[in-house]
């Protein structure tokens, strides 16, 4: 039993961490390098409220937001005037990640930071004790995944965003400004990135690279899922069943791998990946 | 390979190769021991192989466009290699061979391998930079999963190796260093080298001339692999040890941060650059380690926002004077393939492309012969640009088969539909915009004529169709020109006859009048005639202007809602009631489908 | 036209500038990881390099010089530390090298160390079996370690089966394949032994397996920092209550985690709490000389405070910084500091240590449990070359 709620709750985490970048990339077609340094900010925000005396579940909006903002600056300042040159957008984004991880180094130094998580001990579900934390993380997985999908299906920004993904030159001749609607995405996607960050803060220390182990599965799945947040969910689920199977049966550090190479596979045997179109 | 040593070009000595960072390259190895302190000559050594590393990604990236953050494994790969050798089976005449050999040939093979995962048809560019990214990660776990082989992360230590002075280790590094330089220059700017540099401004285009850009891309994968593997060699080889982080993907960023700051495709601004930033970090991160690196990661999004072209052209621009290699034209002899006159050299049976529910084209069948000038016609949205991609490209479509100068093209790539005899000019221009006039040309020569990988050849064929639309049109007055710099006119007079110089026996034609004034849409008008009436091609024009096409070809075909309503003379299509009913008030439905 | 190549040239040479070397001065060399993995535990370090500096200048210096340190930047691995080394030895000309690097660091640098013919004493805890003719070692290696906590576990606890869980690499694949033999050398029964990679996080499958297990006691050596972090987090929220000794965890750390190590058993040569004279002197001195800014000392820079301390009593010996005079009376002298007398062997390069077995207390302070005198570092560098 508990097996299953290893891979629900890996895959509701994979989730959280990707749904950002999913988010970014569904839109603009632009991988953003500096993800990593993203889920890191996150971590730093929940350690100063920490500091602060903000309780854990507030500070999710709050890290949001200061997502958003990083996001917002980061899309004016640097992606947007490569938006013809993708491959140069995601390596300025690469080094923007690196400036981020190297400021919060230099304003928080390079150790770990503590903070205390907002849910402790266990729960007995189904015949077995699980971490209580974790298995939250799955209804928040759903819950962002259900608030995605409304916003990109059951909104005008999300027709928009849609006709945007779909065919620009005509998006654009039909009066909508794509790019505010890049713009918010990118915000957007920023925020599900420092919200994810602080997420994950009560299973993972808080250093400056905590978000960059994270990064090369986070790439993966959304390569393999391509545009609709309900087939990276799909994603997420099979890959971590794999990658729990494997590391759990075989050896754990083939399953770190797992997803890496599965993905390639995935790719080259299907270019499409998992996505229906 | 003599040619090699006598460049045959006017003043291009082997010396000449080398620009004006590349000379500065040339004398530090030069008067490197007689200024250098022990530790700079060290330093040195260690940035000569790094520079050989940074040779590879900026062939990668700069000039071919694939972007690359996994060199590092290659380079790791070589010097464990090394490592491993000397570790576990000793230092003798016999094992250097050995572990040199693991080094280059191991290297190539998972660049090859790396490669056939990345470059396959239709993957994004962000794709192989992804798995270019994994691959140090997967190869940095095997080692540290090594245990005592591959000594997990303290690496290997303490192995016997060569007994060089450090001053000899200096030429040998620096001297490694400048000839691959030079054969790195040498190839770039030989005809081959200029199909990377095509690959990265058009890779469709490529496929569209005939060549593989799939296969070239693992090739050159497994080539620089090999080159990154001998530099990791020589630096496991002359430091000793070998540890994780050579193969780790922080090193493979640098390797870009190196490349992207002192200019990619330039290859010896990245050389130099390497050397001054790896003496740099040698000096200064000691003191400051996270402002170093803070910098180097600004100046780093800088320069790739506001400098894409780097710092060292910066510098150096007003001392290059730029040498533009202008070939002759020469007509060459169209080989008759012995087949007959009158037999199709397009066969259509069947056709049709579904998205989905939707029918784009439904059982399309026609036949095209030498000779015939064949005007497909119909509004928006019927489905002509749907057609030509089925007839270039065995994947498009759903149903049916096509048959090209009695070819099956099953299910093959466009540059197989190419070689089989497939010209096709796109509605946009097409063209390679970095490379020259006579360069586009050349490219297109390619699957005819194999390009040298030393040399350029000084001068191009071209059929006399081909050469005819050149001159016409006053192009080959600008054969040194970017095509960039072209006017529209210009580059698609430029597309044409790159699809003319592949001798095709059926050319594609989508919209070719589509801008052009009418004095250049009547000139037009006569090549193609002339194409099709005095050379045999088989010329399909697809235009949305009925009045253009009906004077110029011999058979038109209407498409409606995707299926031939009517087909014959232009005169019988052009008073068809059905047609002028269809031009005339178009429905609905078809503008969804556009 | 040229002049400006020229003139940058130039200015990658001016970057050569040599320096001046001053003949009254010993110089001692401090790579540490300013950066990279270890640059969690480098200012703390450099802070015992700087006191132990200090002191010994104010009383004099060694052989009447004065002692200069110059500490540089190995990034926490091979390719740093060649550059740190070669600086060092080659440009700076230091007298000796003392410091507490990593495994990949300390490998790197013995080729230089050798050409350069200078002393390197290094004073991190490591898996043993480094060996140069030229290397003295003064941290724990594993055969210190195991028998502490594997005979508390077993005695106190009444353990019989033990859960290893490691990171991948040297360090952790070397502490636990020792602690393995000596439990099992002492009838216990090792039920899982498991890694994750070294920059691995997420041991949910590990973790899974462990309660599967049930073990009656855990032991974990992971990599320092955050798999060390995200393992005890991810242990608490999993609700696993065993006795659990954890091999890498320092009190700097214990102390910042909080309640998430409370319990944790911890094993080592040096604890801030020990009670000896020469060790309040030491947090003392500390304290004073950089106030609120003061690391917590630990397993790595204590060792160096005392080392710097060794070089000083082996010059004074030799009477002399010939390299080859100080390492053979490196073997001979011996230091009390706050680790009470550590003496290095000549033989086997290491040193018996005391070691102390401690738990981590609910506010992150350390207990005592117990302690083990002069342990031997067990066979290491018989034959030395």
């Amino acid at each position: 039993m508990s097996i299953c709620f290893d891979i629900l709750t890996t895959a509701a985490l994979l989730f959280i961490v990707t749904s950002g970048l999913m988010m970014i990339f569904g839109v603009m077609q632009i991988v953003n390098f500096s993800h990593g340094a993203i889920i890191s900010v996150g971590g730093y925000v929940s350690f100063v409220l920490a500091q602060l005396g903000i309780p854990g579940w507030y500070g999710w909006i709050f890290a949001f937001l200061v997502g958003a903002l990083v996001g917002a600056l980061m899309e004016r300042l640097v992606v947007r005037p490569l938006y013809k040159r993708p491959l140069d957008a995601i390596l300025a984004t690469w080094g923007l990640g690196i400036v981020m991880i190297q400021i919060i180094t230099i304003c928080f130094g390079r150790g770990i930071q503590f903070v205390d998580a907002p849910l402790q001990g266990t729960w007995h579900l189904l015949g077995t004790d699980y971490s209580s934390y974790r298995l939250v993380m799955i209804p928040v997985a759903f819950v962002i995944c259900a608030l995605l999908v409304a916003l990109l299906n059951g909104t005008r920004f999300g027709v928009r965003t849609r006709a945007v993904i779909m065919n620009e030159a005509l998006a654009e001749s039909l009066g909508i400004n794509a790019g505010l609607i890049r713009f918010i995405t990118f915000s957007i996607g920023a925020g599900l990135g420092t919200l994810a960050g602080m997420l994950i803060t009560p299973l993972s220390s808080v250093d400056p690279y905590m978000g960059v182990t994270w990064l090369t599965s986070a790439f993966m799945l959304v390569m393999v899922s391509g545009h609709s947040f309900l087939s990276l969910l799909f994603t997420c689920l099979v890959f971590s069943t794999f990658q729990v199977l494997v590391s759990t049966y075989v050896n754990p550090v083939l399953g770190g791998m797992t997803i890496a190479v599965l993905a390639a596979a995935t790719l080259r045997i299907r270019p499409r990946g998992f996505s229906r179109d | 390979m003599t040619s090699f040593f006598h460049m045959n070009e006017k003043g291009r000595s082997l010396f000449s190769r080398i620009t004006m960072p590349g000379l500065v390259c040339l004398v530090l190895v030069i008067i490197g021991p007689a200024v250098f302190d022990m530790y700079m000559l060290n330093t040195m050594v260690k940035a000569f192989f790094f520079a050989i590393a940074a040779i590879t990604v900026d062939i990668l990236w700069g000039y071919t466009g694939c972007l690359t953050f996994g060199q590092s494994a290659f380079f790791g790969l070589g010097a464990y290699a090394a490592g491993l050798v000397f570790t576990h089976l000793g230092f003798t005449p016999a094992y250097v061979a050995l572990a040199l050999a693991l080094a280059v040939i191991g290297a190539a093979l998972v660049g090859l391998f790396t490669g056939w995962i990345s470059f396959y048809r239709g993957a994004s560019s962000f794709f192989a930079c992804i798995i270019s990214l994994v691959l140090p990660i997967v190869l940095n776990q095997l080692i540290l999963s090594g245990g005592s082989f591959t000594g997990s992360s303290s690496g290997l230590t303490g192995f016997d190796t060569f007994e060089f002075e450090m001053e000899q280790w200096y030429w040998i590094a620096g001297g490694l260093m400048m000839v691959c330089g030079v054969l790195s220059s040498v190839f770039l700017s030989s005809d081959a080298g200029r199909i990377l540099v095509s690959i990265r401004d058009n890779e469709s285009r490529c496929a569209y001339l005939g060549l593989n850009p799939s296969a070239i891309k693992i090739c050159l994968l497994g080539v620089c692999a090999a080159m990154a593997g001998l530099a990791g060699f020589g630096y496991g080889a002359f430091s000793g040890v070998v540890a994780p982080e050579l193969t780790g993907f922080s090193f493979g960023t640098e390797m870009i941060i190196w490349v992207a700051l002192s200019g990619r495709g330039t290859l010896w601004g990245p050389m130099l650059g390497t050397l001054v930033i790896t003496v740099a970090t040698a000096y200064l991160s000691s003191a400051m380690p996270f402002v170093w690196q803070l910098l180097l990661g600004l100046a780093f999004v800088l320069v790739i926002i506001f400098l894409p072209q780097g710092l060292i052209p910066l510098l150096s621009r007003p001392f290059a004077g730029r040498r533009t290699f202008v070939p002759a034209l020469e007509s060459s002899e169209v080989e008759a393939d012995g087949r007959h006159e009158d037999e199709p050299v397009l066969e259509m049976t069947h056709v049709e492309r579904r998205y989905g529910s939707l029918s784009v084209l439904k059982d399309v069948t026609f036949t095209g012969r030498p000779g015939e000038l064949i005007g497909i016609n119909g509004p928006n949205g019927a489905g002509k640009t749907t057609l030509m991609r089925c007839m270039s490209d065995g994947k498009e479509r759903t149903g049916g088969t096509i048959k090209l100068c009695g070819h099956d093209i099953v299910r093959q790539h466009p540059q197989a539909c190419v070689r089989f005899g497939l010209g096709r000019k796109f509605q946009n221009a097409n063209i390679f915009d970095t490379l020259t006039v006579a360069e586009c040309l050349r490219m297109a020569r390619s699957v005819l004529e194999r390009s040298s990988l030393f040399r350029r050849d000084k001068v191009i064929h071209l059929p006399p169709y081909a050469l005819e639309v050149v001159r016409v049109t006053g192009l080959e007055a600008k054969l040194g020109t970017v095509a960039r710099d072209l006017s529209h006119g210009e580059q698609q007079a430029l597309e044409l006859a790159m699809v003319l110089a592949l001798e095709p026996r059926i050319i594609l034609l989508d919209e070719p009048t589509a801008g052009l004034t009418r004095a250049e849409r009547i000139s037009i008008g006569q090549v193609f005639s002339s194409l099709a009436h005095k050379y045999g091609l088989c010329c399909l024009l697809v235009e949305h202007d009925l009045d253009f096409v009906k004077e110029i070809a011999t058979r038109i075909v209407v498409l409606h809602q995707g299926t031939i309503v009517v087909q014959g003379s232009a005169e019988e299509v052009v008073n068809s009631e059905l047609v002028q009913t269809i031009y005339a008030g178009p429905s609905r439905k078809d503008e969804e489908v556009a | 036209m040229k002049l400006s190549h020229v003139l940058f040239s130039l200015g990658v040479m001016t970057l050569l500038g040599v320096p001046a070397y001053a003949a009254d001065m010993i110089r001692i060399g401090v790579p540490v990881g300013l950066s990279g993995a270890n640059s969690v535990v480098a200012p703390s370090i450099v802070q015992a390099s700087e006191l132990a500096v200090d002191e010994i200048n104010a009383a004099g210096g060694i052989l009447g010089k004065k002692v200069e340190l110059i500490v540089a930047d190995d990034a926490s691995g091979a390719v740093g530390a060649q550059q740190a080394f070669d600086s060092l030895i080659f440009k700076k000309g230091v007298d000796v090298i003392i410091s507490a690097e990593t495994s990949a660091a300390r490998n790197a640098a013995l080729p230089i160390v050798s050409r350069g013919r200078v002393p390197y004493i290094y004073t991190s805890f490591y898996e043993g079996n480094s060996c140069n003719k030229w290397l003295y070692v003064n941290g724990w290696v594993p055969e210190q370690l195991s028998a502490a906590i594997v005979d508390y576990l077993q005695k106190r606890e009444n353990a019989n089966t033990f859960f290893l869980i490691g990171s991948d690499y040297a360090f952790g694949r070397g502490v636990l394949e020792f602690a393995r033999k000596y439990i099992e050398s002492v009838g216990g029964k090792v039920v899982g032994e498991e890694y994750l990679p070294m920059d691995g996080n997420d041991w949910t499958a590990i973790i899974s397996k462990l309660r599967a297990a049930a073990p009656d006691a855990l032991i974990s050596c992971t990599a320092g920092g955050a798999p060390n972090v995200s393992l005890g987090k991810q242990l608490k929220s999993a609700g696993v209550n065993v006795p659990y000794a954890n091999m890498a965890l320092d009190e700097g750390t214990a102390k910042d985690m909080g309640n998430v190590a409370s319990g944790v058993l911890v094993c080592g040569s040096y604890m801030t709490s020990l009670d000896t004279p020469e060790n309040k002197k030491f947090l003392a001195a500390l304290e004073n000389k950089f106030g609120k800014d003061m690391k917590t000392p630990n397993e790595l820079s204590v060792p160096q405070y005392e080392a710097i301390y060794a070089y000083k009593a082996a010059v004074e010996k030799a009477g002399s910084t010939k390299g080859k005079d100080v390492i053979k009376a490196l073997g001979e002298v011996s230091v009390t500091g706050p680790r009470g007398t550590v003496k290095m062997d000549p033989e086997t390069r290491h040193a018996a240590l005391n070691m102390y077995l401690s738990q981590v207390q609910e506010d992150g302070s350390m207990k005592i449990l117990d302690s083990f005198q002069n342990v031997e570092p067990g066979p290491q560098c018989r034959n030395c070359r």
